[in-house]
């Protein structure tokens, strides 16, 4: 038999016990769209979470110091140390409160460079610009406000906001800019994020008490990073003066690299348990495709005793049950990996709704859409072939031990 | 002289049963020449479905040689005889046995299936058994089992025509049709005789097997020459053919 007639008679098979075929692959969509949910959705989250570092994030280094304060004269020093770094930049933050229309608002005050902001994508412009260096090292009262943030202080996130004055604790501030809600979030109806020069931030915020964290060094092209993040963490050790069995606890350095080690990690048991119930179900599925295969063999052994005598060799009677087995799993892997997307997407839409985004990628996407990728479909369709194979061989075999005279007196 | 389609000698069947060894066929020898149309009876019990299942090539003999169109079919194995049923036997069964969820057409192709006949060809061929086996064309469509049991039976001809086989083996192919509808059937078979198609027609019924040119007995296993059976003492000499029909046939 050939491969076309395989397939015409395996399409004939299906058509004729339609109902009872759609239950018997019940288990194969199920096992297959669970299988599929779960990756499309991770690669999704996988996805979302690289685009929310932004573009510099394969070379970022984040550093962290937890033995006192963190100054811009230490960071130029830990410049000069560590020739792998193109750059590294601080930011400091403070808070205040204001009220806008007799409500309490809380501020919250991000302060950092031109180029610390644009070197971790913090910021995406939509209005005016960021701070000038002059700017910068006079600690002018200068601000760029998010887009939410514009919501809460003037009624309207698309306000024309560039010019404006924003006052705080008595002083007044030019927005020169405004920001899409990004890295740092929105905020809410009672809470706004501003961004400002650091020395603006250290002198009206904070007493002129200056301290830098978060800090992000961003290594040179062709680096290292996580070279480049160990002779970050020495030299800071020696900058510090932090001694050696101490630098651990005091001194870390955290990449993207590690920021995905931790998220696949974290996705790692969620996979585990999602897995461990579709391959319950791929192994259901396939003990149902074995019983009805069985039954179909029962119910046609006049048909083989038949199909026998015209010619068929044993290898065509195998086949053809095979065939049959392969063409049920087939559609319901392909069931199955429709029904997986659609339900991926529809979670994507619901964790985007439920703002639960944020959490998992770490970052604030406010969207999330499933990865689709062809190797994923074919691996599937590929599981869903094999399961037919597997688990259709003994009927097949069977069938095709069958003596074709008995066969043919079988009432 | 030809050779015969085909020469069977001294077979015997045994078969294993839990009652122990059942012989089913002593020392058969037979032959059948090319377009005759020969009629095998015996009662039930007799053996003539072992022997029907030997001639077709689903069945072996335990011993003994027989030799299909020169083919030393007995030393096949099982996938080589399946080949030899696929280009070489047409079968038609008492009960039709065509496949209920497919086409007239269909079921005709199906043997061609087996064989290398290419897929453009083999609607062709279906078509032209139909016409041979007198089913109308408007049939060709139609689900088996919307047909008369006439009509099936035709079909079932037609399938057994349509590899161009060596030999036609019917088994009680009139048993479950009305009276003048086997007798339309019996005249099926006596035209494709006649256009030199070789029959081997099995069954109980003696005024069936008056149909043919040659009658064969089968009693307990052994054949019986028909003038032989007028005495009582079965006779053991192999069949050779038999005076009535001295224009075809050679003997063994």
């Amino acid at each position: 038999m050939s491969i076309r007639d395989l397939i015409r008679e395996a399409a004939r098979a299906l058509e004729a016990n339609r109902g009872r075929s759609t239950l018997t692959i019940l288990g194969i969509v199920i096992g297959i769209s669970a299988v599929i949910a779960m990756t499309s959705l991770i690669g999704g989250v996988q996805q979302s979470l690289v685009s929310s570092l932004g573009l510099n994030a394969a070379r970022l280094v984040n550093i962290g110091y937890g033995g006192g304060e963190l100054r811009q004269k230490d960071l130029d020093k830990l410049a000069s140390m560590v020739p792998g770094l193109e750059a590294i930049e601080g930011s400091t933050s403070g808070g205040t409160q204001m009220k806008v229309d007799g409500k309490n608002v809380y501020v919250g005050l991000t302060g950092g460079s031109k180029r610390y902001f644009e070197m971790t994508g913090a910021i995406d412009l939509i209005q005016g610009r960021l701070f000038t260096p002059a700017e910068e090292d006079a600690g002018a009262r200068v601000a760029v406000l998010s887009r939410s943030g514009l919501k809460v202080l003037f009624g309207s996130p698309d306000v024309e906001a560039v010019g404006k004055s924003l006052e705080l604790n008595g002083k007044s501030y030019q927005i020169i800019g405004v920001t899409e809600d990004g890295m740092y979030g929105g905020g809410s109806d009672d809470y706004v994020n501003v961004f400002m020069p650091a020395q603006t931030v250290t002198d009206d915020f904070n007493g002129g008490h200056e301290h830098l964290g978060p800090v992000f060094g961003l290594v040179r092209e062709g680096v290292d990073v996580d070279e480049a993040a160990g002779t970050i963490r020495n030299a800071l050790a020696s900058i510090k003066g932090v001694p050696e069995d101490q630098v651990d606890d005091t001194i870390w350095t955290y990449t993207m690299k590690s920021q995905i080690d931790n998220f696949n990690q974290y996705m790692g048991s969620f996979q585990l348990i999602a897995g461990s119930v579709a391959g319950i179900s791929l192994l259901v599925g396939g003990i149902g495709i074995m019983n009805m295969m069985l039954t179909n063999v029962t119910e046609r052994i006049r048909e083989i005793g038949v199909r026998r005598a015209l010619g068929a060799t044993r290898g065509d009677i195998t086949r053809q049950f095979l065939a049959e087995s392969a063409a049920l799993t087939v559609a319901g892997g392909v069931i199955g990996i429709v029904l997986g997307y659609l339900a991926s997407w529809g979670l994507c839409v619901a964790a985007g709704q439920l703002g639960l985004i944020g959490s998992l990628t770490g970052g604030t996407e406010t969207s999330l859409a499933p990865s689709i990728s062809l190797v994923t479909v074919v691996v599937a369709v590929g599981i869903s072939v094999g399961i037919g194979l597997v688990f259709g061989y003994y009927p097949a075999r069977r069938a095709s031990r069958l003596d074709p005279v008995e066969c043919l007196r079988y009432q | 002289m030809a050779a015969p389609i085909i020469d069977i000698r001294h077979v015997h069947r045994i078969f294993e049963t839990e009652a122990g060894l059942a012989h089913v066929l002593h020392d058969i020898s037979l032959t059948v020449a090319a377009g005759e149309f020969l009629a095998i009876t015996g009662p039930s019990g007799s053996g003539k479905s072992t022997l029907m299942n030997i001639l077709g090539c689903l069945d072996t003999p335990t011993s003994g040689t027989y030799l299909l169109e020169g083919l030393n079919v007995a030393e096949l194995d099982d996938d080589e005889l399946a080949e030899v049923r696929a280009e070489r036997i047409g079968f038609v069964f008492q009960s039709f046995n065509l496949l209920p969820r497919m086409s007239v057409l269909d079921n005709v192709e199906l043997p061609l299936v087996y064989t290398d006949c290419p897929r453009r060809e083999r609607e062709q061929r279906a078509v032209a058994a139909l016409a041979a086996a007198g089913l109308p064309a408007d049939h060709y469509d139609h689900r088996t089992n919307e047909l008369s049991g006439g009509q099936m039976q035709r079909v079932a001809i037609a399938r057994a025509l349509v590899n161009d086989p060596a030999i036609i083996l019917a088994d009680e192919p009139t048993g479950n049709l009305d009276t003048a509808t086997g007798r339309m059937v019996l005249e099926t078979f006596h035209r494709l005789n006649a256009a030199g198609k070789t029959i081997v027609l099995i069954t109980h019924d003696p005024s069936v097997a008056a149909a043919a040119d040659r009658v064969v007995e089968i009693r307990d296993g052994r054949l019986h020459h028909p003038a032989e059976a007028a005495t009582s003492a079965p006779a053991v000499a192999p069949v050779s053919t038999p005076a009535p029909a001295p224009a075809k046939g050679v003997s063994a």
